[in-house]
């Protein structure tokens, strides 16, 4: 089975060895199902749509004011979890992405509690040393149960080979693929519902202003343990469909230019809406595969324009503003008549700290 | 017994190459209140240009050095004006919540300077794109004997360099007008704003000195290996953060501490339990110091400052 292909036109930089090259070599041509240029597009899809969930995790936390660099913690958790189920246990797929998930994103409810009371920058570096703490822990996990074609298992910085549940099932690339838009489409249809009730409206209080939000009555800190625990969930799942895509997965490719990237995605795109995310990924990578022409100097250009671009939009594309005016003039367009913005907002369900009689 | 204690002092010198990285770190910190994730690529690049003087050009040791540090201060007052030049305007307080203890600039700030690190890391592998790279090596030939203890006499020397930086510097920042106009910039930006003193100056001054350091510390200790790799910035900056942090960040005489610490746990953790041993204890010792409880205290001050 020597599915594990890597592209070789991105890697012509001639800069082997370079870490931010073997990194984003790792992200954009993670190793895909067999086949080569016809199946690349499909791959480049699913690249970008489990990139999304790992953006938009990263984006919950922006969300609540977190600086997050450890997402892709989760992420690993998530593909080592899910995988243990399905390549360990025969469990079908769809149960263990379920379960990682959840386990992610007990995790990251674990992780929250004694980093709740952090300053931004130091939850930053706290998450940044939890990430590095759990790669090196998977690192060192070997577990291993006979399977069909050998001993089948996470076997430590080897990683943890034939994740094959797709290819026993007769799950095509292309299936695959639309199974995991079909699950980005689902979180992303609940995240923009979400945010358009209390719940969504008190993330982003909490993230604008914690002190100010605490003093209208709203429990800052469960909104922030809540965000983080979907936050890893989300990753966890985008981890799930990561490793049941590439059939293999190791420590290494949880390294922190991952959840880097995912801050970056949702920084990029906007912080105004659960699409902003998405719009980072499909510039980032997108961008990157359409300059193949200036190989050694993309991350020169993109970089540089990324810092420049910060400086004018601190927000991101898809910025509150934005959304806001976009979605004005939407509503106007349609004719629909109320002042949007000031719509009255429905009664939350345990929400408050206090209970309003 | 011999074991444990050649164990410290191997850490110990090994902390001095921590501390002199994680210097210009803190100092950028203490100043600006952004955390400069460009830090390490800065001196990357910078090194990468040493390098190429050296292997194409044939440069003596001291032009190396020399243009290190020049070129580390120019990518320097790059980054700044890139990434950090928010921080300058704002001579009023951060309205932020003490709390998070983050505004949206600092957010701004890490996103954008993380993108300039990417930028820089490609701009050294294009210069240079092979992986291992010779540098000008200054490393010394035998250890030093002290009874059964053995002593690598450049590692000494550059741990010795780092305390006379670090402590020179903080007697400099106690002591000296300049000093004083430094912390009063980096401690109330306001007040020395209402003072008369040009703070946006002063700040870019500070920026461009911790780079300029940066790029000392980045021959010094590539001058020990002679050769320089592209993990060389993901290094500096990892190993510059946990030294840093763990002296509290913006600390002058606390990376000093915070190096010596790490490079004890470090080695002890490494002859304990190997390699990987080595990497889970640098982010274990920070995880526990930064959540640790005894530090309640600390936590919901508000950060930055500059502190000799």
């Amino acid at each position: 089975m020597s599915d594990r292909i890597h592209s070789s036109t991105g890697a012509a930089t001639g800069a082997d060895g370079a870490f931010a090259q073997a990194v984003r070599d790792a992200l954009c041509h993670l190793p895909g199902l067999g086949g080569a240029a016809g199946t690349h597009a499909v791959g480049l899809a699913s690249d970008m749509a489990i990139m999304s969930l790992l953006a938009l995790s990263a984006y919950l936390m922006l969300l609540v004011g977190r600086v997050s660099f450890g997402q892709q913690a989760f992420f690993g958790l998530g593909a080592y979890a899910s995988g243990v189920l399905s390549a360990m246990f025969q469990v079908p797929l769809g149960l263990a992405l379920a379960a990682g998930a959840a386990f992610g994103a007990l995790c990251s409810w674990l992780l929250a509690l004694p980093t709740l009371r952090l300053s931004g920058l130091h939850y930053a570096v706290a998450t940044l040393a939890f990430g590095e703490m759990a790669r090196i822990a998977l690192g060192w996990w070997h577990w291993q149960r006979p399977g069909e074609d050998g001993p089948v298992g996470p076997a430590g910085i080897e990683g943890f080979r034939d994740i094959r549940w797709l290819l026993e099932n007769d799950v095509s690339p292309a299936q695959y693929l639309g199974l995991t838009l079909l699950v980005l489409l689902g979180v992303l249809v609940l995240l923009m519902r979400a945010e358009r009730l209390r719940l969504g409206v008190g993330l982003r209080m909490v993230g604008q202003d914690d002190t100010l939000a605490a003093a209208q009555g709203i429990a800052v800190d469960r909104l922030r343990l809540f965000a983080a625990a979907l936050a890893g969930g989300l990753a966890a799942l985008g981890g799930g469909l990561y490793a049941h895509r590439t059939t293999y997965i190791e420590p290494a490719v949880f390294d922190p230019m991952l959840g880097v990237h995912a801050v970056g995605y949702a920084l990029l795109g906007g912080l105004g809406t659960a699409l902003g995310p998405l719009l980072g990924v499909m510039l980032d990578l997108g961008l990157l595969d359409a300059s193949r022409l200036l190989p050694g100097w993309r991350m020169v250009i993109f970089g540089g324009l990324v810092a420049l671009f910060l400086r004018w939009r601190p927000r991101g594309l898809l910025d509150e503003t934005l959304v806001h005016r976009i979605a004005t003039a939407w509503r106007l367009r349609r004719g629909t008549a109320g002042t949007p913005g000031l719509a009255p907002m429905p009664s939350p369900p345990n929400l408050s700290r206090r209970k309003t009689p | 017994m011999t074991g444990l204690l050649q164990t410290t002092i191997d850490g110990l010198l090994e902390g001095g190459s921590y501390a002199i990285v994680g210097l210009g770190l803190s100092l950028t910190f203490g100043s600006l209140r952004r955390l400069n994730l460009a830090y390490g690529a800065t001196a990357m690049l910078a090194a990468y240009l040493g390098a190429w003087l050296h292997i194409r050009h044939q440069a003596p040791v001291w032009l190396v050095a020399v243009s290190v540090v020049v070129a580390a201060t120019a990518i320097g007052w790059y980054v700044e004006r890139l990434c950090f030049a928010g921080a300058r305007d704002d001579t009023a307080p951060s309205r932020g919540a003490p709390i998070a203890g983050t505004d949206g600039r600092e957010v701004v700030a890490l996103a954008s300077s993380f993108a300039i690190w990417m930028q820089l890391e490609q701009l050294a592998v294009n210069l240079l794109p092979r992986h291992l790279n010779a540098f000008p090596s200054l490393a010394a030939s035998g250890d030093w004997a002290l009874g059964a203890l053995l002593i690598r006499p450049d590692r000494l020397l550059v741990a010795l360099l780092a305390a006379a930086l670090i402590l020179g510097l903080a007697a400099w920042l106690e002591r000296s007008r300049a000093g004083l106009a430094w912390r009063a910039t980096a401690d109330q930006r306001t007040a020395a704003h209402l003072v008369g003193m040009p703070v946006a100056r002063l700040q870019t001054l500070a920026f461009a000195v911790a780079c300029a350091l940066s790029g000392v510390a980045a021959f010094a200790v590539l001058a020990i290996d002679g050769q320089v790799t592209p993990m060389f910035g993901m290094w500096v900056l990892l190993k510059g953060l946990v030294a840093a942090m763990l002296g509290g960040l913006g600390s002058v005489r606390g990376v000093l501490w915070g190096g010596l610490l790490l490079g004890v746990v470090e080695a002890h953790a490494q002859s304990l339990l190997g390699a990987q041993g080595r990497e889970f204890a640098t982010y274990a010792l920070l995880f526990v110091v930064l959540v640790a409880p005894w530090r309640r205290g600390d936590r919901g001050a508000p950060l930055g400052g500059l502190r000799a």
